[in-house]
């Protein structure tokens, strides 16, 4: 005889563990195997909290980790660099660059909450995008991570109006799933992130350059080569920093490494030559742009028109014209 | 005959692309940026240069459509990587944007506080979830 019962006691039970548990893997699989290196425990303190003004999330949440990174940014600042009136708030996309317009690494983290945690662990707030409500009705919303508790199975954000907001690991996850796990860091340019990877962590350094942050972008591309000193973008980038800030001689000599870690590059061997054209020694570049021609590729075009620039300073026997001080770079 | 319109048809085109005020510089093809290093070493063409001449200008008009000014929409725009620009163009008004407002009608409030207690959403303070 079925006990009917303890049969809807079961499925309901079922149903419920179903809707907590199926939902939130991350979460169970977090506190079912905690990493040995992560701290059970945590919550940065310092993190400075601004309440936010209405629909504006996103800057309240970027002057939060710019702050606690030493920015010293206000809200309206921001506001002008992320927010959209027309939308009523705040672009993924914008959080980013604008956190590279006041002079930061901006980097995505990837989509797992370990990582969000280990972030938090090793003393950086993360802002988080959440959807608040459902997949079809959204409600979407920024926060910044400041701590998280393991054992009591929460996590701690500065959210809107609160200051120290505790919700339940899972239900974290829920909003986060729902927001598509999006999740960056606010890195103070030549620090690494703790869950950096090589290729991510160059992509966000370049786009940092192409804001023209230059000592920034330097300092961040030394930090990258420290870690991963092959880095063939590192290498360039840093060659490409320190030309734009006139120092021939330094980006020389990151250009050199660059072409001898990487000698299938032509890029390398194009921008060193630039440079020894730029300290007129006009026959080392020739050899080094010849190389780079040699090597062909996309980049064939460009050395093609360096060499054309060396060319036009020597006379037809291969001397310094008299005349002629080289355009400057742009 | 013929002659005389195709010099109006080359002045008429030379004036629409000059007033777009493409970037026709002698390429300074000099010193190769560090984008071109990571993205598989490919270097704009001229027919990429100007899509993303073209894709920002794009971005720049949606966002003051969007009620920001010229000169934030310049900067703002500016800030953007190439990559960045093409997953904005044209999708201003349709990307996720942090901050709306939810428009809330009594039974998905209803529905919501319900949620809410059940610790699946989080969209009113006051709420407690259980665990």
């Amino acid at each position: 005889m079925i006990n009917y019962q303890r049969a809807r006691t079961i499925v309901g039970v079922l149903l419920l563990s179903w809707l907590y548990g199926c939902a939130t893997p991350q979460t169970q699989f977090l506190l079912a195997m905690p990493s040995q290196n992560l701290a059970s425990r945590v919550e940065l303190l310092d993190v400075p909290f601004y309440a936010q003004e209405l629909h504006q999330c996103g800057p309240a949440s970027l002057a939060m980790a710019l702050n606690a990174a030493a920015a010293q940014v206000t809200m309206e600042k921001l506001s002008e660099q992320v927010y959209l009136p027309g939308r009523q708030g705040s672009l993924q996309i914008e959080m980013l660059s604008a956190t590279r317009r006041n002079g930061y690494v901006a980097y995505p983290l990837a989509p797992k909450l370990s990582d969000v945690l280990a972030e938090v662990a090793a003393g950086r707030p993360v802002v988080v995008l959440e959807n608040l409500a459902f997949n079809w009705y959204p409600f979407w919303h920024y926060a910044v991570v400041v701590g998280y508790d393991l054992a009591r199975q929460e996590i701690i954000l500065r959210s809107g109006l609160e200051a120290r907001q505790v919700l339940p690991l899972k239900t974290f996850e829920h909003l986060w799933a729902r927001g598509g796990y999006w999740a960056m860091l606010v890195v103070p340019a030549g620090q690494l992130p703790a869950t950096a990877n090589e290729a991510d962590y160059m992509t966000a350094v370049v786009a940092l350059e192409k804001v023209s942050n230059l000592s920034r972008a330097e300092a961040a591309y030394r930090a990258g080569l420290q870690r991963w000193e092959n880095n063939l973008t590192a290498w360039i980038g840093l060659g490409n920093v320190r030309y734009a800030q006139g120092d021939m001689q330094s980006a020389e000599q990151s250009f050199r490494q660059a072409s001898l870690r990487h000698p299938e590059s032509a890029i390398a061997y194009n921008n060193l030559a630039q440079t020894l054209l730029e300290q007129q020694r006009y026959a080392e570049a020739l050899v080094a742009v010849a190389h780079a021609i040699s090597l062909g590729g996309d980049a064939q075009a460009a050395a093609f028109a360096t060499q054309a620039q060396i060319k036009s300073l020597l006379d037809k026997d291969g001397l310094a014209k008299e005349c002629c001080a080289i355009s400057t770079h742009d | 005959m013929n002659a005389k319109i195709m010099r109006m048809t080359s002045r008429m085109l030379m004036v629409s692309i000059l007033s777009l005020g493409l970037p026709f510089h002698a390429a300074n093809a000099a010193i190769i940026g560090t984008d071109k290093v990571a993205a598989a070493a490919q270097i704009h063409t001229e027919r990429e240069r100007i899509r993303s001449f073209l894709e920002r200008a794009e971005v720049r008009q949606q966002m003051q459509a969007q009620g920001i000014d010229a000169n934030s929409a310049d900067a703002r725009v500016n800030a953007l990587t190439d990559q960045e620009v093409q997953q904005v163009a044209g999708k201003l008004d349709k990307l996720t944007a942090g901050g709306d407002v939810l428009g809330i009608i009594f039974t998905i409030f209803i529905v919501l506080l319900f949620t809410d207690i059940l610790g699946v959403t989080k969209v009113f303070p006051f709420t407690r979830s259980i665990r």
